[in-house]
């Protein structure tokens, strides 16, 4: 388990967990509050909690992509470039993650939570 | 791009009707209601003859008050904010929009009012029952909605109506969805407020709303500025419908409702009927798939064009995400700003996906649709 004990919640609602032997800030939903304190230790042993057991090629290939984007856009692609930009579908990617686009991809590629409607 | 989110903002708009008041507004120009010169005249003049064409749309006659808003929220703040006061207890329901929730939630938070929310059936409707067991003593205002913003469901109004009126309560009806898609009829409903936006199944564009009032409803001004009309006195005016219309009025808009009456007068009625039986396809293709859970449509009577549903075991939003990159389809997902409704639906973590239909939508769109929702839910 990585995360650390209920005391360890901020003021802010925002828990601190240890990913990749560092104390990282996640918001409620268990994004990360800061994009660039994400490495590929913190994808890896995020993808473990969802019972993924280990990221394989296509798996980076959506990780990196989503990265790169959001670092040169300064937001998360839309769904269109999402799909032409890695090659795969969205459904494909939906499945290839445990916790499909938002709380899968997204999330273990360190971006931060979309506000939308929920 | 299929695009069937018209519950959010009608799309595509009749361009035709739009291309008329662009033509209109760039030749008239002038501030209605400010200025003695022919062309604020004439702006003046247009405008009040589209306020009582409006009323006549909604079913009230010369004695009614129509003033406009920016949209439906706007109109419901200025109606709830205006009838309450210090104390005052208000009845709404479970099935409302943020539109009504959040000024109710903001004025309790102050101190100002109480308020108490009916339940809604398994089939989407508000007992006029559970009105009347709500309403109390000091009940000085009940806010319901027309038709659900998240199930389709058209609330039995001339009910409520009743209910109401036995205790001497004023309704003020939310009509943002149903407002140009169905008939709506003020006066015979008995129904002293009725708030609208001009964006949805009136086609116009986004900015422009309003609110409608019987005689004997009289809120209270809670926006203060200028009119045009009593210039002098430091007051803001209480005649209508200057009291509750404070800054310049949203002139292009209120002339392209003008130009989409000229269209929903001729078509609403068959274009409602076509959509339902669109509706019916849809309900039907996807009530075969085994993840896919519907909410009520099992009856479509007294409902509006649109379906919201979940799929078992993907966020509302990825299944959103999915049908706009994958399958060109654009629908509303998580929880359409009406929260309540998800609590007791148990969509509350993961939404659920809204298909909202419009005039525009044929039948090939809905085929995609079921064949896309198909292939997400295999």
């Amino acid at each position: 388990m990585n995360q650390l004990s209920e005391s360890a919640a901020t003021a802010s609602g925002h828990k601190v967990c240890r990913y990749d032997g560092r104390k990282i800030l996640l918001d409620q939903e268990g994004f990360l509050v800061d994009p660039s304190a994400w490495s590929e230790g913190v994808a890896v042993e995020m993808a473990r909690e969802q019972g993924l057991e280990g990221l394989d090629e296509a798996h980076w290939v959506i990780i990196r992509f989503l990265r790169d984007y959001y670092f040169a856009h300064g937001k998360a692609p839309l769904s269109r470039d999402l799909k032409n930009g890695t090659g795969f579908s969205l459904l494909e990617i939906e499945r290839l993650f445990p916790g499909g686009l938002k709380e899968g991809a997204r999330r273990l590629a360190g971006l931060p939570n979309p506000r939308g409607c929920m | 791009m299929i695009y069937l989110d018209n519950a959010a903002t009608s799309y595509p708009k009749p361009a035709e009707c739009l291309r008329r008041a662009l033509e209109l507004y760039l030749k008239m120009g002038g501030s209605p209601g400010r200025g003695s010169y022919d062309l604020a005249v004439a702006a003046h003049e247009r405008v009040n003859g589209i306020r009582r064409r409006l009323c006549r749309f909604f079913g009230g006659d010369d004695r009614y008050h129509l003033c406009f808003a920016n949209n439906a929220t706007d109109a419901l703040n200025t109606l709830i904010l205006g009838l309450v006061e210090a104390g005052s207890h208000v009845v709404s329901s479970r099935l409302e929009h943020n539109s009504v929730l959040r000024p109710l939630h903001h004025l309790q938070q102050q101190g100002l009012i109480f308020f108490d929310l009916v339940p809604f059936t398994e089939r989407g409707f508000i007992e006029p029952g559970e009105v009347a067991k709500a309403i109390r003593p000091d009940t000085k205002l009940v806010v319901l909605t027309h038709a659900s913003n998240v199930l389709g469901t058209i609330q039995p109004v001339e009910e409520l109506a009743a209910v109401c009126r036995s205790r001497g309560v004023p309704l003020v009806v939310d009509a943002s969805q149903s407002a140009g898609a169905v008939s709506i009829d003020i006066k015979n409903w008995g129904v002293q407020g009725l708030a609208f936006t001009g964006h949805k199944s009136l086609l116009g564009p986004t900015g422009i709303g309003g609110l409608l009032l019987s005689p004997d409803l009289n809120p209270k001004p809670t926006r203060f500025g200028g009119t045009g009309v009593d210039s002098r006195s430091p007051y803001h005016t209480s005649e209508y419908p200057n009291r509750l219309e404070a800054g310049t009025i949203n002139l292009f808009g209120i002339l392209a409702l003008d130009a989409t009456l000229d269209l929903l007068e001729q078509t609403h009625t068959e274009s409602y009927a076509r959509e339902m039986l669109l509706l019916k396809k849809l309900r039907d293709g996807l009530g075969s798939l085994p993840r896919i859970r519907m909410y009520a449509v099992q009856d479509l009577d007294n409902h509006l064009p649109l379906l919201t549903c979940t799929v078992d075991g993907i966020r509302s939003e990825d299944v959103g995400a999915i049908l706009d990159g994958d399958f060109g389809i654009a629908v509303r997902a998580g929880l359409q700003c009406a929260p309540f409704v998800h609590h007791d639906l148990g969509t509350i973590d993961k939404g659920a996906v809204r298909f909202s239909l419009g005039p525009f939508t044929s039948e090939p769109d809905i085929d995609a649709a079921i064949t896309a929702m198909t292939a997400i839910a295999r």
